[in-house]
């Protein structure tokens, strides 16, 4: 894989009167990667998007692709850009093939190309299907051949299973990660589900509020997030005081009737055993958990899981 | 070749829509409505037996015959200054409404283009919906068997009525620049007819020369009583509208930020 990025921004900010939509991102995107960019609605996802291919101009940083920098109006450098921005909109007028073929037409493709992308994407059935009168997980199919018709070497997909049923998902996962393991294809993907990247991105992004909070690797998020220990016990209340008082734990919630979440690593389980026990509670379970990424993500933008 | 492929796909991008038919028909209706008023000036007992305003249409001043129809036509086509717009505002604003021009402005295909492009489908459009209506009454004038018809009369007419439809569509980039800028049709459409108005009012005032869209249906009365109205000033403010709404759809296309 090379070192060289693809995408890079550095110091990229949009502010829209006082808003400050993004602020500040460094971030790059190098051959053959995946990142996904995560976060919530409002983060400052779309706006990134949007100034990663001269849709908006910055309020101040920059963005380069394959090394040039990249300025509105002047974009001959997305020939090797495919991308899908938000929503999936077609020409509602015109057939799959026929929306296709414009894209063609405009970006150079061989005329092959219009083919090839419909059977990639499984849409014969309705390559003569008018856009407008296709269905939302057909429409982000063909927003889809659209982004990869050029054969990009950078793709910027912003909520790229949206409208897809699990099927759909699947596929296009798999279809992203053979782009980028066999082509070397630089893959930038937004999401605001983090189970949509978790397992295809080599590196996730946290935006929030407009800024870059987190940058890691998906093992790396996984050893960030908290693990605890699951307590099922015949009184909780007496349980919680007890181990408080004998181990000196600080966090303890209340997880359901007989259920509380002890917050300490796995290896306390034994000793939190003898104390219930010997105390004459009945210990019904007590199993080691991890905090669920989502709840990890929902941390690190601000919200309860 | 660049401009020959945008060309291309916006030609394309107008199959099968419903707009272009819409368009024919709403002003092919105006020679046969100039053929009914002419019937009815030149068979008025007829007219009065099916109930026909025949006085209503006597009192519109035109004579039944060739130049009298060509005048009607001449009026007529100052339908054009909402049409025109209304094809402008679909062309240029249909990339917004329909949710299309992200995908547009990220092709490696520099932003004049696409103006340059849309600009010529306009004015491609707007010359055949011309030609139909030129067309359509030569036969509904052939069909009513008018009199006075002479070819001088014929080609003069077609020369004026080739000149307003040119003048009407140097009032197009305008309308192009607010579609841009409203990102959608009803600005431009609600733009021109506001302009329309404007230019009705500044027409009676006598400011009419001065105003872009008080100037069109001056010039589409040329030989009329209003002919001295229409200065080399009103020419200027012409080309200049023209000119300002080219630059002004170029630059909003190129620099705006699109976060539709």
């Amino acid at each position: 894989m090379s070192t060289d990025p693809i995408v890079s921004t550095s110091g990229l900010a949009k502010h829209f009167g006082d808003v400050r939509a993004v602020d500040g991102i460094d971030l790059s995107v190098r051959r053959g990667e995946i990142y996904g960019f995560l976060g919530r609605n409002g983060a400052g996802k779309t706006t990134t998007i949007r100034m990663l291919l001269g849709l908006i101009r910055p309020t101040s940083g920059d963005v380069r692709i394959f090394g040039t920098r990249l300025k509105p109006g002047e974009q001959d450098v997305l020939r090797r850009v495919g991308c899908l921005v938000e929503t999936a909109t077609s020409y509602p007028n015109l057939t799959a093939r026929e929306n296709l073929d414009i894209h063609r037409r405009l970006t150079g493709a061989p005329p092959k190309a219009v083919g090839e992308t419909i059977a990639l994407m499984g849409l014969e059935q309705y390559s003569d299907r008018r856009a407008g009168h296709l269905s939302l997980g057909n429409k982000q199919r063909l927003a889809l051949a659209r982004a990869l018709l050029n054969r990009p070497e950078l793709l910027v997909l912003d909520e790229p299973a949206n409208g897809l049923d699990p099927a759909g998902i699947v596929e296009v996962r798999g279809l992203l990660r053979q782009l980028a393991r066999e082509r070397g294809v630089a893959i930038f993907m937004s999401s605001h589900i983090l189970a949509e990247v978790a397992h295809l991105a080599d590196r996730i992004g946290i935006v929030h509020a407009g800024r870059l909070v987190e940058e890691l690797s998906f093992d790396e998020l996984r050893a960030k997030a908290h693990s605890y220990l699951e307590v099922a016990v015949s009184d909780p209340a007496k349980a919680a005081s007890l181990l408080t008082a004998q181990l000196a734990i600080s966090r303890i919630e209340r997880a359901g009737e007989h259920e509380l979440r002890v917050f300490v690593g796995p290896d306390r389980a034994a000793e939190i055993a003898s104390v219930l026990v010997t105390a004459g509670l009945e210990l019904t379970r007590l199993s080691s958990e991890e905090e669920d990424l989502e709840a990890y993500f929902m941390r690190m933008t601000g919200g309860t899981a | 070749m660049i401009l020959w492929n945008v060309l291309v796909a916006e030609v394309v991008k107008l199959r099968r829509s419903k707009i272009t038919w819409l368009s024919w028909l709403a002003f092919s209706i105006m020679p046969l409505a100039g053929g009914l008023f002419m019937w009815i000036v030149k068979e008025p007992e007829r007219a009065a037996k099916l109930g026909l305003l025949g006085q209503k249409a006597r009192f519109a001043g035109f004579a039944a015959d060739w130049s009298g129809y060509f005048a009607f036509l001449l009026q007529a086509e100052l339908a054009g200054l909402v049409l025109a717009s209304v094809i402008a505002a679909f062309v240029f604003g249909r990339e917004y409404s329909e949710g299309t021009a992200k995908n547009m402005l990220t092709l490696p295909v520099s932003r004049h283009w696409f103006t340059a492009a849309k600009l010529i489908v306009v004015l491609g459009w707007w010359g055949l919906l011309t030609a139909a209506i030129v067309a359509e009454g030569f036969v509904v004038g052939w069909a009513l068997g008018l009199p006075g018809f002479s070819v001088s009369l014929a080609v003069g007419s077609l020369g004026h009525i080739l000149l307003e439809s040119l003048v009407i569509y140097l009032l197009v980039p305008i309308v192009a620049w607010v579609a841009v800028l409203g990102r959608g049709y009803l600005a431009p459409i609600g733009f021109a007819i506001f302009m329309l108005l404007l230019g009705n009012i500044l027409g009676a005032t006598g400011w009419g020369k001065w105003f872009p869209w008080s100037i069109v249906p001056l010039i589409a009365e040329i030989s009329g009583p209003r002919m001295e109205t229409v200065t080399a000033g009103s020419i200027l403010v012409l080309a200049f509208t023209f000119v300002a709404g080219v630059a002004a759809t170029a630059l909003q296309m190129r620099h705006a930020d699109n976060t539709q």
